[in-house]
């Protein structure tokens, strides 16, 4: 059943000197499988790894209406940041970060930016984790090159600890949840009302409303909570026995 | 059943698109007729878990798509072709299906050989490694089919799957839309009534948003006998049922 002259569909006409159990039509379309296979670079075999999804993995890294939104919210990230820390007073706008971060991220990607968005909201790898597995990147990326020039000099270092760790901690807890819950709102929710609690208990701690994003004590469990997060999607995702 | 709505609504705003359509279908190639701003697209869209309904009962292939877990089974299964299709220029042939293959999340290793045989049915070898932004209208909505048929739905949704294809090409996909209807619900939103009569096995004729006839493509027929406007048979029957269903 082909569309008229497809090589496929010539599989009834055989040539005399091809032995009449051999379908020409198969053996082209396993030869065209092999020839057009696509090889993933190591960038996007990691991630598929580390996701358990080729799919994800490929949406995350590939797609170029991703790629934009990705390096923009880098941008934004370290921009409004490092302006952040130079201005005086108390960082009250960092204790909203994480959720304008991932809001603005989230708002960056629909049907004005991509143009394949009808096809990719009718399939099975949802956009939104999509979504949330990219803020955690951004965000992961950001964090590991705050980390690694906070050590190289202080001058970065109130950015990285009160800003990108703690949107780093939230997000992969909003992915480990979605994860487990298998919905990407549940995790955006319970990674919301995580921030809250935390800034809520913070305060109620130590009196002070930006305790959450000042305090040094919070930032092992920042990072505590990032890498169980990541644990937790690990193994949410691992292969199934049989399904593969 | 791998279609079932009830009393399906579809609002936006103030205005209504779909209004209350009750609809069941099994495998077999289903057409969509109807006016521009009739409801098809909306309804596909709905079919396609694109849209959720603002009221009414849907359930596809046995599942309720309102689910995350279903709908993403659903979604597995399913071929959708928009209307307008989006792409992206840089991809190449290959890479655009094999990424839409991926997201329906098929097995990895099953992903290349499903590639070759979709563009092979739609005859699209030649141009495997051509970007899309060098391919002609007909050609990306080959394209289009491709990625819709890669992971062999169960239910497959085409919306005006046949514009801009040549006399040739659609009389081909004719063909494949009849062989694809032999194991699964295959939809097709379509203005070209010859295209409905050709493959179709059943027809739904959609006005303001309603279902005013469904019936195989000879019943249709047999609606314009007397006073249907129109050069073909069925275009007669076509325009007969909607004259009435707006009087």
């Amino acid at each position: 059943m082909n569309f008229p002259n497809g090589p496929a569909g010539s599989s009834t006409d055989h040539d005399s000197r091809v032995p009449d159990d051999v379908d020409l039509g198969r053996v082209w379309t396993g030869v065209a499988a092999e020839v057009w296979r696509r090889h993933p670079g190591r960038l996007e075999r990691t991630a598929a790894r580390l996701l358990r999804s080729p799919g994800l993995a490929r949406a995350l890294l590939t797609a170029p209406s991703l790629l934009l939104p990705w390096l923009i919210a880098t941008a934004v990230v370290f921009g409004v940041g490092a302006l952040l820390s130079l201005g005086p007073g108390e960082p009250l706008v960092w204790l909203v970060a994480p959720a304008i971060a991932s809001v603005g991220i989230a708002f960056a990607y629909g049907p004005g930016v991509d143009p394949a968005w009808e096809l990719s909201a009718s399939a099975a790898v949802s956009d939104r984790m999509v979504l949330l597995t990219r803020s955690v990147a951004v965000f992961a990326v950001n964090a590991a090159l705050g980390l690694a020039a906070s050590a190289a000099s202080g001058a970065i270092a109130s950015l990285t600890f009160g800003w990108l760790l703690p949107m780093t901690a939230i997000c992969a807890l909003a992915l480990a949840v979605a994860t487990a819950a298998r919905s990407a709102s549940v995790g955006a929710g319970a990674g919301v009302s995580a921030w809250v609690i935390t800034v809520l208990a913070s305060r109620t701690a130590s009196g002070q409303l930006t305790a959450s994003v000042t305090n040094a004590d919070t930032y092992l469990p920042y990072l505590a909570v990032a890498a169980c997060c990541a644990a937790i999607v690990i193994y949410a995702t691992r292969p199934q026995r049989g399904l593969q | 059943m791998n279609i079932e709505l009830i009393h399906v609504s579809r609002s936006f705003g103030k205005n209504k698109a779909v209004d209350g359509v009750s609809l069941e279908a099994g495998p077999g190639v289903f057409g969509l007729l109807g006016p521009n701003g009739a409801g098809k697209t909306s309804l596909l869209r709905m079919l396609a878990t694109v849209l959720p309904p603002s009221s009414g009962q849907l359930r596809l292939l046995d599942r309720d798509p309102r689910k995350p877990v279903p709908r993403r089974e659903i979604r597995r299964r399913l071929g959708y072709l928009p209307q307008n299709l989006g792409y992206y220029p840089s991809f190449t042939v290959v890479e655009f299906v094999e990424y839409f293959a991926l997201l329906k999340e098929m097995p990895s290793a099953r992903v290349s050989k499903a590639v070759a045989v979709a563009l092979e049915r739609v005859d699209l070898g030649a141009k495997a490694k051509a970007r899309l932004r060098t391919l002609s209208g007909g050609m990306l909505r080959r394209v289009g089919i491709a990625q819709a048929i890669v992971n062999d739905p169960e239910l497959l949704l085409l919306d005006e799957p046949t514009a801009g294809l040549d006399p040739e090409q659609r009389v081909a996909f004719r063909t494949l839309m009849r062989d694809l209807g032999e194991r699964s619900t295959v939809v097709v939103s379509t203005h070209l009534v010859e295209d409905v009569g050709a493959a179709c096995t059943e027809v739904a004729l959609m006005n303001a948003g309603q279902i005013v006839f469904r019936g195989t493509p000879e019943e249709l027929t047999a609606r314009g006998s007397d006073h249907g406007i129109g050069d073909a048979p069925l275009e007669r029957g076509y325009s007969a049922v909607l004259s009435a269903a707006r009087s």
